[in-house]
């Protein structure tokens, strides 16, 4: 009878069948179409990256697609470079591997506050007709301000220009640090050089205006008011673009002559 | 017994979960940033809030005493999640901005209370129309609050750009103060003040 | 004189109760008592005799700030003419057509031009709080049928001397509003007020504008100069190199009479101590408020002195720079001071002064967003107030509880 432990045992358990089977329905249908908009979620982060699409722009599945197309997802293993086999980039998810112990290492001391780097990263290049590397798309974070910074620098084919950069996530000040997702300043870095004549990567945001690319072409504006998120941003691109980041990877691009 | 035009209107000023009851406020002051998030999270809260109660009422008779606030919480917390994989599903972009507050509508002070002091004593029709009131009423201050720090804090509504700015060329500088949080404290305690204002019954008394 | 009381004696009955400007008696009543004595004496039986009334009371603080007001006007102009002398160019602004117009030199040495020059940018931003404030503490006043009140006046100075030069009009007039509105009118009007309305017409404008509130192009109306000469603040140069780029750049005397770039009036550390004389030597400012500030600020920056830290130099700069940098000596003298937003009981001024001496020490050096911490650290204080006098209340009953109990 109701009120009796008996009834209130079944009670329980009939409405957790009923409920368990409603949440796991759900869950297992909509899988698929979740999957898919994560992926296309972060194909589209890239594509902003490369400047094949703007950040406010609203596109379709089918125009991510087509646009992505040109895009070879590899993905390398950071400490030597080479590319990896056996990792399928669909499901690679590279910000759950570095806080992850096992597919990750502790990184070096470094000024972008990075603490673990994963054994592998994704990243995409775009190479032309003849096999010659065109651009690079490499995912790029660090500490700014309030938070991390996360995002996508994307590089020409010589493997020293910047084509475009962008932070698809911060926790910046709306005004002052969270101006790096202002698009005026995001168009500066087109055409800066990241690396000098020694592949010493070299890019810094300034303090105050840095000049046209021809005056300073190591140099981006600085984000008025907001020191801390300038130093981030100059100290991740740092160390991604640096020895303990991507830069075993560049080499071997470089020395395949990717550099057309 | 209220009549049902009562219970669906009631709770949109008179007996308003945020602005009387001060239920609710955490997500309130997380989700009111942008317009469509503000709308999407209280058609969630308004979906959840209707058939928590339409089941809880369903059941309120079979229910036992001694477990029934754990058996709301299992129904609210399935409603809730099914209310997230659709939006991952359906609206992802929205989905992510609204990231975990989707799932904290489960300890939404909204629903276990209505849930408790209505859906347990009233019939499932008249619960579905008070699940609907005080959804409406959470909405109504959500946009409302949304309207505001949407315009004022980054010079747009629903995303389209009515306020050019300074930035991108235009002339208004966005208030720094409407996108961060306590913008929505403000906003919220000024439309009590408002409400107050115009229903002087509300003014609890020294 | 005598022509002047009957003009107002004869208007009286108009906004008297039943005259037609019924409405507009607390605006009659605010210039009738600025002129006059007013006539109304207490008459129930205890009251304190004193001939402080709160308007000569805001006339002293006013008194109390000239010092300040002088070095927002000449420092102004100073920093600019320093910066143009340097390099820079003047701004494209109507302030800089009117010196031009004027035949006034940008020159630092010149005194005068300096202060006309300061003076275009301080009369504007002091004229703007005084109309849009005062159009709100009227529009209160009529509305609620309560005198408008002089601590507005007091509001009205301190804050444009908390501001950058640079700060647009428009953006003064929704902070004064602000301040006035949800600072103080909304809790009652003065004296009522939890916190201190200017630093919470000063706190909006950090938080809403904070490109037009923070950073280093906005202290010193001028263009970047070409040498690289930032015009930081000298405590986000203290943030950024510590004390070596303090130094570097500034011998304490310099920064002591205030010449230095920061918020119009807040630089001069010897205006506030000036200031802070008159204050205490009129009983209006705690001096206890003031004593326990100091040491709060001297303990916690020795601590942090003798912590240090690898990564953060600004945990090597001294007490003494924390004196003389910011706002840290206006802050002290004229803001932790205010009697409304401040606690009532004696003891708990040691508290509070303490507690905000430490707090802004702490902002200022662990947190690296907020170079400087004086408004967030008083405005901090301001909310526990309530809860030091509660405590030393509480603290004293049980001590004479205990002294009668045995």
């Amino acid at each position: 009878m109701q009120g009796s432990v008996r009834y209130n045992l079944g009670f329980a358990a009939a409405v957790c069948f009923v409920c368990a089977i409603v949440v796991s329905t759900s869950a297992v249908s909509l899988a698929d179409r979740q999957d898919r908009n994560a992926t296309l979620d972060k194909q589209k982060n890239v594509l902003v990256a490369a400047g094949i699409a703007a950040a406010d722009e609203s596109l379709g599945a089918e125009e991510v697609a087509r646009r992505f197309e040109p895009m070879t997802q590899v993905i390398i293993e950071v400490e030597s470079g080479d590319a990896a086999d056996g990792i399928d980039p669909a499901t690679f998810d590279q910000r759950a591997a570095s806080i992850d112990v096992a597919q990750s290492r502790p990184a070096p001391d470094n000024t972008a506050r990075i603490m673990r780097l994963p054994h592998y990263a994704l990243v995409y290049e775009i190479r032309d007709a003849a096999d010659g590397l065109d651009m690079v798309v490499l995912p790029v974070e660090g500490l700014g301000l309030w938070g991390t910074l996360y995002g996508f620098v994307a590089l020409e084919g010589d493997l020293r220009t910047i084509r475009g950069l962008t932070f698809y996530e911060h926790k910046e000040t709306p005004g002052l640090g969270g101006e790096v997702d202002n698009p005026r300043w995001k168009a500066l870095w087109t055409g800066r050089l990241a690396f000098d004549d020694d592949l010493t990567p070299v890019i810094a945001v300034v303090k105050g205006p840095a000049g046209s690319v021809d005056d300073a072409p190591h140099a981006v504006d600085g984000l008025s008011g907001a020191t801390i998120t300038s130093r981030g941003v100059t100290n991740l691109l740092r160390f991604w673009l640096g020895p303990d980041g991507f830069g075993p990877y560049l080499t071997r691009l470089r020395a395949e002559g990717g550099a057309a | 017994m209220s009549t049902s035009r009562e219970a669906l209107i009631d709770p949109l000023f008179n007996n308003n979960p945020i602005a009387l009851q001060v239920l609710g406020i955490c997500s309130a002051l997380a989700v009111t940033t942008k317009m469509d998030t503000a709308l999407v999270m209280s058609a969630a809260v308004i979906f959840v809030l209707l058939f928590s109660n339409l089941f809880i009422s369903m059941l309120r008779n079979q229910i036992p005493t001694s477990i029934r606030i754990i058996v709301q919480l299992v129904i609210i917390a399935s409603l809730v999640i099914v209310v997230d994989q659709v939006l991952k599903a359906y609206l992802f972009e929205i989905s992510k901005q609204l990231s975990v507050f989707v799932g904290l509508i489960i300890t939404n002070c909204i629903i276990m209370g209505r849930a408790e002091a209505y859906a347990m004593q009233n019939p499932p029709g008249m619960s579905m129309i008070d699940g609907l009131g005080n959804g409406l009423g959470y909405g109504v201050i959500l946009a409302g609050t949304a309207v505001i720090r949407e315009l004022f804090g980054s010079g747009s509504l629903f995303s389209v750009q009515l306020l050019p700015l300074v930035s991108e060329g235009g002339w208004y500088t966005p208030n720094g103060l409407m996108v961060l949080s306590p913008g929505a404290f403000f906003i919220i305690g000024f439309f009590i003040w408002a409400i107050r204002t115009w229903k002087p019954e509300q003014v609890e008394q020294d | 004189m005598r022509f002047l009381r009957t003009l107002l004696d004869s208007q009286a009955h108009l906004f008297e109760k039943g005259g037609r400007l019924e409405r507009l008696y607390p605006l009659w009543e605010a210039q009738d008592t600025i002129l006059y004595t007013p006539g109304e004496v207490t008459r129930a039986a205890p009251h304190v005799r004193d001939a402080l009334d709160m308007k000569r009371l805001m006339m002293v603080v006013v008194v109390a700030l000239s010092g300040c007001i002088y070095m927002a006007l000449y420092n102004t102009g100073y920093q600019v003419h320093l910066a143009i002398a340097g390099g820079a160019a003047p701004l494209d602004v109507w302030q800089t057509d009117a010196m031009r117009s004027m035949g006034l030199p940008f020159a630092p040495e010149n005194l005068w031009a300096c202060l006309v020059h300061g003076a275009l940018y301080f009369v504007p931003v002091l004229a703007v709080t005084f109309a849009v404030g005062g159009f709100w503490e009227v529009l209160f006043a009529s509305v609620r049928g309560h005198e408008v009140n002089e601590g507005f006046l007091v509001t009205g100075m301190l804050l444009p001397l908390t501001l950058p030069a640079t700060i647009p009009l428009w953006q003064v007039a929704l902070g004064v509003t602000f301040g006035v509105v949800i600072g103080k009118e909304i809790f009652g009007g003065t004296g009522m007020n939890v916190l201190n309305p200017a630093l919470t017409a000063r706190a909006f404008l950090f938080f809403a504008y904070p490109a037009q509130m923070s950073g280093d192009a906005i202290w010193i109306a001028a263009g970047t100069s070409p040498d690289g000469v930032s015009g930081a603040t000298i405590l986000a140069v203290a943030s950024e190199s510590g004390l070596a780029g303090v130094t570097g750049g500034l011998d304490p005397w310099q920064a002591f009479i205030g010449l230095m770039p920061g918020s119009m009036g807040e630089t001069s550390a010897l205006a506030c101590l000036a200031g802070a004389f008159v204050l205490v030597a009129t009983g209006i400012g705690s001096w206890r408020i003031m004593a326990s500030v100091l040491v709060g600020t001297l303990g916690t920056a020795l601590l942090l002195n003798t912590v240090g830290s690898v990564t953060n130099p600004y945990f090597e700069v001294t007490p003494l720079w924390h004196f003389l940098l910011g706002g840290w000596a206006f802050g002290t003298v004229y803001m932790a001071t205010d009697p409304v937003s401040g606690p009532s009981t004696p003891t708990g001024h040691y508290f509070y002064g303490g507690l905000i001496g430490a707090l802004v020490v702490l902002i200022r050096v662990v947190n690296p967003a907020y170079p400087e911490g004086m408004m967030l650290a008083i405005l901090f204080m301001n909310l526990f107030a309530p809860l030091i006098d509660y405590l030393v209340v509480q603290a004293n009953v049980r001590r004479r509880r205990a002294r009668y109990a045995g």
